[in-house]
């Protein structure tokens, strides 16, 4: 049970990745590939501002860095006219190289020499606020602290982006990802609309991808790496358990997706569900249970027929 | 006032498919006009909308509202001004969105900030007292998702979102056609109560000939991106449906002979 628990943080990490998913993909409608590039120079900077600038500041830098992708892709979708799937794998690959050179110059000025990872261990929110209040770090404090931390920053967002959605802008938004035609014959840029949205979306991705480096204490070149399954996997799943049109409701349950999902995986890899090599098989897990509750309204459809089929041949007989 | 002159738009021009879809238009719709355009599928109605709302621009002419030149500004900046409704009841409300969500989206009143709350308390209510107007039972459902209301319901929600501030210009694009026949009669008649009491000058784009020429001020036949016939409101009085069409083969005759010179 204690392992579990131990799970908890980081899902509510991944929770902050999820909302921004939640976001592109259910409320503007558009599956926004950016993620793994927002999420990795989000921990880059979580790890690299951290270290050098202080630990606060590297939230703020990361939300900033990935609204800036978030600008990029919005732009070459809209402006540019770029297919948006497309727009994102070019943002994507822009980033990779970003990314790439930021924790190699960083990690030469920090520590002399070039790495893909950086370890800076005491730099961290979680550390500082340890300190502050004399918790040992590895005390049942230490881990109640930094949970409630994440539950703190969690309900901020939560509050900001359901007070963001139901003002005037924010209905606009909404409108966008529902019915463009109707948003460009009422007025409203249609545009600036969804480069707005796909800016906060990797801005909360980004956020994610520094509360995770922050957690840990070590930012890591390929933390980026799976995040897009990830988040993905966690509205669908949250959407699946939690349904209803709101925002609020909508939120919540990308929540819940994220903490099923991690411990889901912890799951599969504390009882070694795969035998020796489970952690190589988590990622195939959880785009089988993904595929399984995308697919399930067909499913459900196809027995109901099938049942009903033979219900009348019964009766014909 | 609107003012169309001289608009010529092509499609795929230099190729053998080039098809002008309207041909050297002109057209003014007065403060107190309410015109109905009638003319076969092609004729060019549907794009002369999207011309005058910016979905594309002509080649050629200017479009001048209200003594301002339209022409080139931006669809969603003269959306402002202009209120469309159109044949197809999913196209013009957010259908996973409530009712007062939607008309708040139409209704922002120059000024609000972008920041204030959509559906402060005071709006709430003018917005049930606006859709209590037409007695279609929309009063009770202000919570409802636009997308479970039948279709008539949702053309009436178009129609309010679109009139709610009065606009310059309101364009009908067939926005019966797709209703039963009740349900048409009586949007009908909403509209014109609508157009009525705000004075907003009107086009409406319908099949129905009958309706043409009951409905409004005046008639307009378009054939061939052109204007083919405008019938005033005195000559509309003691006009059928059948002097109607008879009016239209006397014009169209001279292309008919040239046809049939071809064909022979």
């Amino acid at each position: 049970m204690s392992y579990f628990i131990g799970e908890i943080p980081m899902g509510l990490v991944y929770a902050v990745l999820a909302m921004g998913i939640f976001i592109s993909l259910r409320v503007l409608n558009v599956p926004d590939l950016t993620t793994e590039g927002s999420f990795g120079i989000g921990a880059i900077l979580g790890g690299v501002v951290g270290a050098s600038c202080g630990a606060f500041w590297s939230l703020p830098a990361a939300v900033l860095a990935g609204a800036c992708a978030g600008l990029l892709t919005g732009f070459m979708q809209t402006k540019l006219r770029i297919h948006p799937v497309l727009s994102g794998i070019i943002t994507l690959n822009m980033l990779y190289s970003v990314n790439l050179y930021t924790i190699h110059v960083a990690t030469e000025k920090l520590s002399g020499v070039k790495n893909t990872n950086l370890n800076f261990g005491k730099n961290t929110i979680f550390r500082m606020m340890m300190d502050r209040l004399a918790i040992s770090p590895n005390s049942a404090a230490g881990s109640a602290l930094k949970m409630a931390v994440l539950f703190a920053v969690l309900a901020i967002l939560l509050i900001l982006l359901v007070w963001f959605f139901s003002t005037n802008i924010g209905l606009a938004i909404r409108a966008t990802g529902n019915n463009p035609d109707m948003v460009r014959a009422s007025s409203i840029n249609v545009d600036r609309m969804k480069i707005m949205s796909l800016c906060i979306s990797n801005g909360l991705v980004a956020l994610s991808g520094a509360l995770c480096a922050q957690l840990g204490g070590y930012t890591d070149f390929g933390l980026g790496s799976g995040t897009l399954i990830r988040g993905l996997a966690a509205v669908v799943l949250g959407g699946a358990i939690i349904k209803g049109s709101r925002i609020l409701t909508g939120l919540l349950a990308s929540v819940l997706g994220a903490l099923l999902y991690q411990i889901l995986v912890a799951f599969v890899v504390r009882y070694k569900l795969f035998g020796a090599d489970s952690s190589d098989m988590k990622s195939i897990t959880i785009a089988a249970v993904m595929a399984l509750v995308l697919a399930l309204p067909a499913i459900r459809t196809y027995i109901h027929n099938k049942r009903g089929h033979r219900r009348r041949e019964r009766k014909d007989a | 006032m609107l003012e169309i002159k001289n608009v010529s738009k092509t499609f795929a021009p230099g190729t053998v498919n080039a098809k002008k879809a309207l041909q050297q238009l002109s057209l003014t719709v007065k403060d107190d006009d309410f015109i109905t355009i009638i003319g076969s599928n092609g004729a060019g109605k549907s794009t002369l909308f999207n011309v005058i709302c910016g979905n594309f621009l002509p080649d050629e002419g200017h479009i001048m509202l209200d003594g301002k030149d339209i022409t080139y500004e931006k669809e969603h900046k003269r959306a402002k001004e202009i209120g469309r409704v159109f044949q197809d009841p999913m196209r013009g409300t957010a259908p996973d969105m409530t009712l007062e969500e939607n008309l708040a989206l139409a209704y922002k009143t120059s000024g609000e900030h972008g920041f204030c709350k959509a559906l402060s308390r005071r709006k709430r209510e003018f917005f049930r007292e606006q859709a209590a107007r037409f007695a279609m039972g929309l009063e009770d459902r202000m919570k409802t998702k636009v997308g479970l209301l039948s279709g008539g319901q949702r053309q009436v929600v178009t129609l309010l979102m679109s009139t709610m501030i009065t606009p310059k210009l309101l364009l009908l694009d067939e926005h019966t056609a797709a209703l039963d026949p009740a349900t048409a009669e009586k949007i009908m008649e909403i509209t014109k109560t609508v157009v009525a009491e705000n004075k907003i000058p009107t086009l409406m784009i319908t099949h129905n000939i009958e309706q043409a020429l009951t409905t409004g001020t005046k008639t307009v036949m378009m054939d061939d991106g052109q204007i083919l016939l405008e019938i005033d409101n005195e000559r509309r009085a003691g006009m059928s449906v059948e002097s109607l069409l008879a009016l239209y083969k006397e014009k169209k005759n001279q292309a008919f002979t040239n046809d049939r010179m071809l064909m022979s």
